[in-house]
């Protein structure tokens, strides 16, 4: 085995389709609703800029677990003031319904896998609940910012059915 | 920010392959092998050669069998085997049968351990090859005595941690294991003459969950990791005592992974003597490398000198095991990227 060059480097384009279809084997489903203006993979090198606003409706159709008729901004679960984004990073605060809500962990992994879904892989997402609005605030928020934790979850089927079910309408438009 | 490094960090290899995110890469201590696992189920082996300088090429794909993402790989210390942790909760252990010559035989799996409730994290090897590590997120710690046939018997489960365990590591001489976890501490572990495995050191210090452990070369000290963006050194001040006597800085998000190898041979920094190189990564994507050195003068609480001589942004993920000059890393992209230090 006679070595020729130094370097073995993958060419880009392969790269970047091998990270769209593994973006895609993660999910049981296609993201179908996904319309034109949620899309921000380019085919070149610039990054596309991304305000709160954008986020925001990103995360406000998604239904609340406990009462899916309701979407997380009639809930005021989720608010375009609670989004702040940095060139790569975005935090986005939520306020679950009630103190001791225990869907919070699962309303949170809603959004987280929204965004995953949506953004390109270098935005870096933080979730927290709202200082002061959760009795168990910091373990709801370790377990929400734990990658592999995250990772496990989206591995358990009936977890997954349920995620499936708050992101039915999220690519639907505002009235 | 101008800091001059003495090291700069040359990307050696691209190996793109795995479908979904690569969560581990260990190089295989005897062959020039170098494993790689993801959620994509799969095992991928890169061969590769050094002379003159390194190429990788994939020498075969594993499909484990394991029914959710393989998490953590460990090889032996004869290079023999390779211990599989996945989230399905089980540990798989591989070998390569007999071929009609080394380049001929399949990997295959010679033994499952069961045991654990929920995923696996980390599996390790002790330097003598005799055990085998293991955790979980069902808090505990588990360890395997190695037997001839690859019958692995469980020697103990520990249940000392409070939270989801997230690594495993052994001491590089003696049998003593260190285990991190999400409940911010380390623990340390020792086999007992009447054959009970105990816990007798808990490390706090860390303000969140500890991702990843590396022991110095030496084995008198202990890196470790953790989300609260921080490196910190622990140091043998006594048999059974080990305390934090180095907090490092220098990542702006969770810090996944630690390694600490020999590094470089040659003058130290700082003129004290050489303890190896540290390497750590995570979530922003930064590549840190510190040379350690224990100062002339040193005392048994003094903290080694330490000196950053390599930093590289957006390498991608997760880093693993200095091997001389060569850092491997793997990523949620699913690449595992080889990577040397150079003199600048």
């Amino acid at each position: 085995l006679q070595p020729k060059s130094d370097i073995i480097a993958s060419a880009r384009p392969t790269t970047r389709r091998r990270t769209a279809q593994a973006r895609q084997s993660l999910w049981l489903l296609n993201d179908e609703d996904d319309d034109d203006s949620t899309t921000y993979h380019t085919d070149d090198d610039e990054p596309e800029p991304i305000d709160a606003d954008e986020i925001f409706d990103l995360i406000r159709f998604i239904s609340d677990p406990e009462h899916r008729s309701m979407t997380l901004e009639q809930l005021a679960v989720v608010s375009a003031p609670q989004v702040t984004v940095a060139p790569s990073h975005i935090l986005v605060e939520f306020t679950p319904t009630v103190p001791h809500c225990g869907m919070s962990t699962l309303i949170g992994l809603s959004i987280r896998v929204r965004l995953l879904r949506a953004l390109p892989t270098r935005f870096k997402v933080d979730i927290r609940v709202k200082p002061g609005s959760h009795q168990s605030e910091h373990a709801v928020n370790k377990q929400l910012n734990d990658k592999e934790r995250v990772a496990a979850a989206l591995e358990n089927p009936a977890l997954v059915d349920v995620l499936e079910t708050c992101l039915e309408n999220v690519g639907r438009r505002g009235l | 920010m101008d800091i001059d490094f003495s090291q700069k960090i040359l990307l050696v290899s691209e190996l793109v392959g795995h479908d979904d995110r690569a969560w581990h890469v260990s190089w295989n201590p005897v062959k020039p092998l170098l494993a790689t696992c993801s959620t994509d189920k799969s095992v991928r082996l890169y061969a590769y050669t050094t002379d003159p300088s390194p190429i990788f090429a994939l020498h075969t794909s594993i499909p484990t069998g394991h029914s959710k993402t393989v998490r953590g790989i460990a090889w032996s210390p004869s290079g023999y085997s390779l211990a599989t942790a996945s989230f399905d909760a089980n540990i798989g252990i591989w070998q390569r049968e007999e071929g009609d010559d080394e380049a001929e035989g399949e990997w295959e799996c010679v033994s499952i351990l069961e045991g654990h409730e929920t995923e696996c994290k980390s599996v390790a090897w002790s330097a003598s090859g005799i055990y085998l590590a293991s955790c979980s997120r069902d808090k505990t710690v588990w360890v395997w005595e190695a037997h001839p046939d690859a019958d692995f018997e469980c020697m103990g489960v520990l249940m000392e941690h409070s939270q989801d365990v997230k690594c495993v590591a052994w001491h590089p001489i003696e049998e003593i294991l260190a285990s991190a976890s999400y409940d911010d501490t380390i623990k340390l572990y020792l086999d007992d003459p009447s054959e009970d495995w105990f816990c007798f050191a808990t490390l706090t210090g860390h303000a969140s969950t500890v991702w990843s452990l590396a022991w110095a070369p030496n084995g008198r000290y202990l890196a470790s990791a953790s989300d609260d963006r921080t490196i910190r050194i622990w140091k043998r001040i006594a048999e059974h005592q080990w305390e934090c006597v180095l907090v490092l800085e220098g990542h702006d998000r969770t810090v996944y992974s630690v390694t600490w190898g020999i590094g470089k041979s040659g003058e130290t920094e700082k003129g004290g003597e050489p303890l190896g190189w540290i390497a750590s990564t995570g979530s922003d994507g930064r590549i840190n490398v510190w040379a350690l050195e224990e100062p002339r003068d040193s005392t048994v609480r003094s903290p080694p000198k330490f000196t950053l001589i390599a930093r590289l942004e957006d390498a991608h993920g997760a880093t693993t095991k200095g091997y001389e000059h060569l850092i491997a890393t793997v990523g949620d992209d699913g690449i595992a990227k080889v990577w040397k230090l150079v003199s600048t």
